[in-house]
């Protein structure tokens, strides 16, 4: 298919028709509404359905009785939005169901504001809501990336029967960048026929019942022990992260995600020709997070630097990659202002002088 | 481009109108004309006229558009002064409507202030946009926007490209697609918009004259370092 060129929003609305998903329910949001004004005209050339539910409740439970039918489905917001679906999200990983959820997220908390942020960090890896449950996490840094992984997303929550989230600060939602789709795409997990979804009782198999209630405490402590199961094999298997620059002898290591992480790599460009060596790891994979990753190129960088649209979330995980306690710089933009290059180079280059102030000690 | 008094400017949904809108207005002053930039895009909450309005100010551009906290609200907001500049327009006036149909609608509002006469209605196209792949994309949403807007569309401009991925062939093919979209409408087209990177490797061979532009809207990694940033999303390099 030639490349067109297409807001965020647009691009992920398409991935997921282009993944199978002929269902989408959704309340709209700034700055997202762009997937599902998308997907109202689209879903239909496909012989698709798009309902606008009448809430981020009714949307995520709709996408609940979707995919225990055995449906490929997805559902998108931004983050007070998310904060509503919460509780149906833990419902749907305790039913065991494929579903897939979009966060274009904006500044908040609260109302916030609709620019970009980094601030649903949290929400999206650690505390989501009730129950012990995970979500896979993953985070594009452009519009061919956020499409690639939306796709991705949907094979991924099949094959593990999990939500998959994928999160991006305003800008993937809004910016504009060429965007191919493959029509040879091939499902990157091997998927087995959903025998477990409720598509009629026909007397030839036990009856598909759809269901996160277990009384039992037995079965239901049985059942938080497969969850984890599940979960293990997520993070065995499903790290995802790049590297950039110098990763072997590096003055300062950026560790940076979403279009963070270009503002960063456009300073990297920046310092190199200065001769100051700096490298960057970009999870890719918010949970599971890279910690392999990012403590083999900050076990050989001098110093470490975080930069987020948030006051400091990923810095968490950073502090339980590292060997031992270290100090980590951190350098953020809230609200929904942005991260400049400019504002990179100085930070590096005061890491360099001594001078930094923002250090948290590990 | 530019050549009555007032341009308004409206098209399908990412076409280029808030980029063609700026440069405009900034070659405009910069040529010492006096000029106002309307934004009545109600359409996108990022990437719209007024946030780029300490460029503007410092131009001297005159903007009109919501102000205080609401120059980022995502509220369908159209300030008065909108009625007063197109009821009594002075020196150029260059009017940012939002995208498609929905975007054009605020201007059938607006039919009693419009000027009749030195008014040119311009449609911006991009065939590099998944909502207008071809001419009858094309020819479908001028008559959208037409009927929504309730005016008479007078001219095309070409702006199909493919931001850091542009070629010349992915202009000049754009170019021709709207003349053909033009000789089905009866309409001119009045430039094709080009990046001042390629206007050497094009000009040439344009079917229709060259308006040519500095990429204006950029997000903040495109930014060159030693340039300060203007407002959230902004920059002009």
């Amino acid at each position: 298919m030639a490349k067109k060129l297409m807001k965020g929003a647009e691009a992920m609305g398409e991935a997921a028709v282009q993944a199978g998903c002929h269902l989408f329910f959704g309340y709209p949001i700034t700055p997202q509404n762009e997937i599902p004004e998308y997907l109202s005209s689209r879903l239909p050339q496909v012989g698709g359905t798009f309902v606008q539910a009448e809430s981020e409740v009714a949307s995520i439970n709709m996408l609940y009785g979707a995919a225990g039918a055995g449906e490929r489905v997805m559902t998108s917001s931004s983050s007070p939005g998310i904060s509503l679906m919460a509780e149906g999200i833990s419902y749907c990983a305790g039913a065991k169901l494929p579903v897939v959820i979009i966060n274009i997220m904006r500044a908040g908390p609260g109302l916030g504001g609709i620019l970009p942020s980094q601030a649903d960090y949290f929400q999206a890896t650690k505390g989501l809501a009730h129950g012990d449950f995970r979500v896979l996490v993953l985070a594009p840094w452009s519009i061919q990336e956020a499409a690639d992984l939306v796709q991705d997303a949907f094979d991924l929550a099949d094959y593990y029967c999990n939500p998959v989230m994928v999160v991006g600060d305003g800008l993937i939602g809004q910016m504009m960048e060429p965007v191919e789709f493959y029509e040879d795409r091939k499902p990157i997990k091997e998927l087995p026929p959903k025998t477990w979804a409720s598509t009629g009782w026909k007397r030839d198999r036990p009856k598909a019942i759809i269901n996160s209630l277990f009384l039992d405490p037995a079965e239901l402590e049985q059942h938080n022990i497969e969850l984890k199961a599940k979960y293990d094999l997520m993070e065995r298997d499903e790290v995802r992260f790049a590297t950039y620059g110098s990763v072997d002898s590096a003055d300062v290591v950026i560790i940076a995600y979403g279009t963070v992480a270009r503002v960063c790599l456009s300073a990297i460009e920046a310092l190199e020709e200065d001769g100051i060596k700096v490298a960057m790891v970009r999870p890719i994979t918010l949970w599971p997070y890279p910690y392999e990753a990012v403590r083999e190129v900050a076990s050989k960088a001098k110093d470490i630097l975080v930069v987020e649209l948030s006051t400091g979330q990923m810095i968490e995980d950073v502090r339980l990659a590292l060997h031992r306690p270290r100090p980590i710089h951190f350098h953020c933009r809230l609200g929904g202002m942005l991260v400049s290059p400019e504002e990179v180079i100085d930070k590096v280059k005061a890491i360099k002088a001594g001078t930094s102030k923002e250090v948290h000690y590990a | 481009m530019f050549s009555r008094q007032v341009t308004v400017l409206v098209g399908h949904f990412g076409s280029g109108k808030t980029e063609i809108a700026l440069n405009g207005a900034l070659d405009l002053a910069a040529d010492g004309v006096p000029v106002t930039l309307a934004d009545l895009d109600v359409v996108k909450p990022y990437f719209r006229s007024r946030s780029a309005r300490h460029i503007l100010a410092e131009a001297g551009v005159r903007l009109i558009a919501p102000e205080g906290e609401n120059v980022y609200a995502d509220l369908p907001i159209i300030v008065p002064q909108v009625r007063d500049i197109l009821r009594r327009p002075r020196g150029k006036v260059i009017v940012d409507v939002g995208g498609d149909g929905s975007g054009a609608r605020v201007l059938g509002s607006l039919t009693d202030v419009l000027p009749t006469t030195n008014i040119e209605f311009l449609v911006v196209l991009n065939f590099s946009r998944p909502s207008t792949p071809d001419t009858a994309g094309a020819i479908a949403m001028v008559h959208e926007i037409e009927a929504v807007a309730r005016v008479r569309v007078t001219g095309l401009i070409s702006n199909t490209h493919m931001m850091n991925e542009t070629t010349p062939e992915t202009i000049l093919e754009g170019a021709h697609l709207a003349i053909e979209t033009g000789a089905a409408l009866d309409l001119p087209v009045v430039a094709a918009a080009i990046h001042e990177d390629m206007a050497a490797s094009v000009n040439g061979d344009l079917p229709c004259p060259a308006f040519i532009l500095k990429r204006i809207v950029k997000p903040p990694f495109e930014v060159q370092p030693q340039r300060k940033t203007v407002g959230p999303l902004f920059v002009l390099n």
